[in-house]
């Protein structure tokens, strides 16, 4: 019998992804993509594959679409990443809350009052345990606490909305099962930083460093490790998540799991390998060493302050630049049975591949159009203010 | 020589200060009782001295227990790798010594003259007949694991032999080159384990676990082949993979020519790579070892190793000569290894990161070189964790943390408590000095003032800009002017 599951945010980049992994996986299920826009209109149609519009933030009819479809399982990975301009920033809050953490109650309330669904799948970010800039985090494990308090706006966002998931869990492995038919098994799978094919915020912005002439600059002293993700490698684990959770034994029912490709490298050694992929090279090096790319931060923030237009260079993007962020694999691995299938380096070629096809069809697309020109710079001039350092999502 | 080695020193006062410390400060863990010695174990631990440049200290440092069985283990093994070394020796009459040497063992008296009057090692062969006669008298435990090892061993040197002999490249795959290495490295990294859960210094979870055996013996070898490929070459002997090289040069020999420079390293970074995927698995099996001098034994070639693959790594020289660790990094080296597996792992963090500071974005390695450091820096990570939960949690929130965990918050929150302290003092330490500063300059602005100083006028020129001292006389005039 197929199983019928739901996947918030499913046009997204991540949200695609998934739908196309549990699709190739299990392609007798039946799979319903719950997004405020449809797909694009070229992708294949698919008997099992269904759009249904909606937005996550309205509880009344987010429980209706819900009970009318039914399903056994739900992958809720819809949310919102505030741009990097608005990362280090409070400016978004009530937005980024508003998504991120009442649109997670109303689907956990959505779930618990429509029977069918026993199974919920929600798409985490490390960034719950690690968007604190006072500590650094080497190679940690689940036993860290999250981090609601002092964290930026994105990480508190979903530190809530993890506490949330991980509550409504009811299954109890050395309960009876007969007790309750309807019990929910949830979990939540905190994913690293990610980039892939179709990624329109990491692979662009650190492309884009090479027109600005920023390739030679390392801040820091380029040695601090950090996790970086292939997005289709994080679609496997929420399919194995639902697996997991499907399963008799659903070890990973009421758990939260760092998931990421466990290849920690320097941020740095990201982007050069990146530029490499574009054929540039740094002509020269500058190290800037921490305290004094900080200090730049802080007179660009007084600058920005000043002047009033959004800054690039701050000193959340210094500290993100030097920051120390991995996680262990263990726990995956355990649990879900999670290896990454595609290592970063082959990913990262990958993703630079479809970037420069992209460019260049946009490239065309500039020479059809005039119009279409404008709004194609708009939308380089925002990729361009995404800048260097970090990434989520 | 003598000269240079003092200048050197001169500079690298750092390194003369390594290797005083060690001479100094190292004392053995166990000694060798040579007045209980019979004259042909004298004999023994002479050739030991002769044949092995590194091993011969550690080994007679070693646990009583273990002192003569793997002395004999290491000439026993010598022995092979001579006759195995020594391309004078026709395959037929070498073929069947290397396959049948473990009953060689056995063969009292047994010695053979055959090996090229040039090779170094000869004589310990000639007179082999006192190894023979102290290997009778170990344990039978211990027989039976050299013996095993040796059939192995000199069946797959043979191999390799006859293979090299219809063929120049003897090691053409990276799974040869694996092969290769494990039948001369893997395998002694596999009899030495067993000889130490044997003698219950080890964890006897390491026999069951190959795997960590091969690397221990595969890091050093790797490497080793790495730093003598110029000296191999002058022998005529090749084992960089042809699988590796054929990737950046046509020719092996075209590696040494110095207009094939790039390519020559970035092959050099392919084999250095391919060396460092051993390294966190050698870690993790030192942390088996329960006793001193076994470690101690263990773990110097290890750090040795991972010295000397920094030392090699994407340097140029080792296509011209022999490039090897100076002396005063081997003590330093020696000194960290000798002591517990926390200053192990510091040191291969040390030279792990060096690696990675060389790491050079053409190099076709290059992230996978980045990947591989990061991996042994996160293995190291876990086993040595440099934080705990409790130390990112804010104060008074320790009730989330149990047991160890909680005393860990309890101390993370003493810790704190103190460096805020210290904070404090620092910061009120400067507050008085800025503080005495300023009063000091109110005072010095005030008595200015009261004598009669134009504050006011100082102002008016700073504000026009005239910050040098008024030089002309027309300044003045104008100044004189303004004032009226």
């Amino acid at each position: 019998m197929g199983v019928s599951i739901l996947v918030t945010g499913g046009t997204g980049f991540l949200g695609s992804l998934i739908v196309t992994a549990l699709h190739e996986k299990h392609p007798d299920w039946h799979i319903t993509i719950l997004d405020l826009q449809p797909p694009p209109s070229q992708q294949t149609p698919n008997l099992n594959i269904n759009y249904v519009e909606g937005d996550v933030t309205k509880a009344q009819d987010i429980l209706q679409t819900v009970q009318s479809i039914a399903p056994t399982v739900i992958v809720h990975t819809a949310g919102l990443v505030p741009p990097l301009r608005n990362r280090f920033s409070r400016t978004l809050e009530a937005r980024v809350l508003d998504i991120n953490v009442n649109g997670t109650a109303n689907m956990l309330a959505a779930a618990r009052q429509t029977r069918s669904v026993t199974a919920f799948v929600w798409t985490g970010s490390c960034t719950a345990v690690i968007d604190n800039f006072r500590h650094s985090y080497r190679n940690i494990d689940e036993s860290y606490p999250t981090s609601a308090q002092d964290s930026l706006i994105y990480g508190e966002s979903k530190a809530k909305a993890e506490k949330l998931v991980l509550a409504a869990n009811d299954f109890d492995d050395d309960g009876d099962a007969d007790v309750g038919g309807e019990q929910l098994a949830t979990c939540a799978l905190r994913l690293s930083v990610l980039f892939g094919p179709g990624d329109y915020q990491l692979i662009p912005s650190v492309h884009a460093c090479i027109a600005k002439f920023e390739t030679p600059f390392v801040i820091g002293n380029g040695t601090n490790l950090w996790d970086v993700s292939y997005a289709p490698n994080m679609a496997d684990a929420h399919v194995l998540a639902v697996e997991n959770l499907l399963s008799p034994t659903k070890t990973a029912a009421g758990e939260a799991i760092f998931i990421q490709n466990n290849e920690p490298i320097p941020f740095r050694d990201f982007c050069l390998e990146v530029w490499k992929n574009f054929g540039h090279y740094p002509p020269f090096e500058v190290r800037l060493p921490e305290g004094l790319a900080w200090l730049a931060g802080w007179v660009a923030e007084l600058g920005t302050w000043a002047v009033g237009t959004p800054y690039t260079l701050s000193t959340g993007s210094v500290m993100d630049a030097c920051a120390v962020r991995y996680a262990s694999g263990e726990k995956a691995r355990r649990l879900l049975g999670y290896e990454p299938r595609v290592g970063i380096e082959e990913g990262i070629r990958l993703s630079c591949a479809e970037y420069a096809q992209r460019l260049k069809a946009n490239e065309l697309e500039k020479q059809n159009s005039k119009e279409k020109e404008q709004l194609r710079r708009d939308r380089t001039q925002e990729d361009l203010s995404w800048r260097l350092w970090r990434f989520l999502e | 020589m003598f000269i240079t080695n003092v200048f050197y020193y001169l500079v690298h006062t750092g390194e003369l200060r390594s290797i005083i410390q060690w001479k100094i400060w190292h004392t053995p863990v166990h000694e060798r009782n040579e007045e209980e010695e019979t004259p042909s174990l004298k004999k023994c631990f002479y050739f030991l001295d002769m044949t092995s440049r590194s091993f011969s200290t550690v080994i007679q440092e070693l646990h009583p227990e273990l002192l003569v069985p793997i002395a004999l283990f290491y000439l026993v093994l010598r022995g092979l790798d001579t006759v195995e070394d020594d391309m004078t020796i026709a395959l037929e009459e070498k073929d069947p010594i290397l396959r049948n040497f473990h009953s060689i063992l056995e063969k009292q008296g047994w010695s053979y003259d055959g090996c090229a009057i040039t090779e170094k090692d000869r004589e310990l062969l000639v007179q082999f007949g006192n190894v023979t006669e102290e290997f009778t008298k170990l344990k039978p435990a211990y027989k039976t694991i050299i013996k095993d090892i040796c059939e192995k061993m000199g069946n797959g040197m043979a191999d390799f032999c006859k293979k090299s002999d219809n063929n120049v490249n003897i090691v053409n795959t990276v799974e040869d080159y694996d092969l290769y290495c494990h039948y001369v490295a893997g395998l002694v990294g596999n009899g030495l384990t067993r000889m130490f859960v044997e003698s219950k210094l080890a964890n006897e979870a390491l026999a069951s676990r190959p795997q960590l055996q091969e690397s221990m013996g595969l890091f050093l070898q790797k490497t080793n082949i790495i730093r003598d490929v110029k000296e191999d070459l002058d022998d005529k002997r090749r084992f960089w993979p042809t699988e590796i090289w054929s990737k950046y040069v046509t020719n092996f020999e075209d590696l040494f020519k110095p207009e094939n420079k790039t390519a020559a390293l970035d092959c050099n970074s392919e084999m250095v790579l391919n060396s460092l995927r051993h390294a966190d698995q050698c870690l993790f099996y030192l942390a088996g070892i329960k006793e001193q001098s076994v470690f101690n034994f263990a773990a110097i070639p290890q750090c040795m190793a991972i010295a000397t693959l920094d030392r090699v790594f994407r340097n140029p020289d080792i296509f011209k000569k022999n490039v090897k660790i100076t002396k005063g990094e081997a003590c330093k080296v020696m000194m960290e290894s000798t002591q517990n597996l926390k200053l192990v792992c510091d040191t291969f963090l040390r030279y792990t990161r060096s690696i990675h500071s060389k790491n050079t974005a053409r190099d076709p390695n290059f992230l996978k070189i980045s990947i591989a450091c990061g991996k042994i820096e996160q293995f190291i990570e876990s086993i040595f964790p440099t934080q705990n939960p409790a130390a990112v949690l804010a104060p008074g929130d320790s009730s989330k943390l149990t047991g160890r965990a909680a005393d860990d918050a309890a101390r993370a929150a003493r810790d704190a408590q103190q460096a805020k302290e210290a904070k404090e003092d620092t910061f009120y330490l400067i507050l008085t000095v800025f503080g005495v500063v300023i009063f000091i300059s109110a005072i010095m602005v005030f008595v200015a003032y009261m004598v009669g100083a134009r504050f006011d006028l100082a102002f008016q020129e700073l504000r026009k800009g005239n910050f040098m001292k008024i030089k002309s006389p027309e300044q003045l005039e104008a100044l004189k002017k303004g004032e009226l």
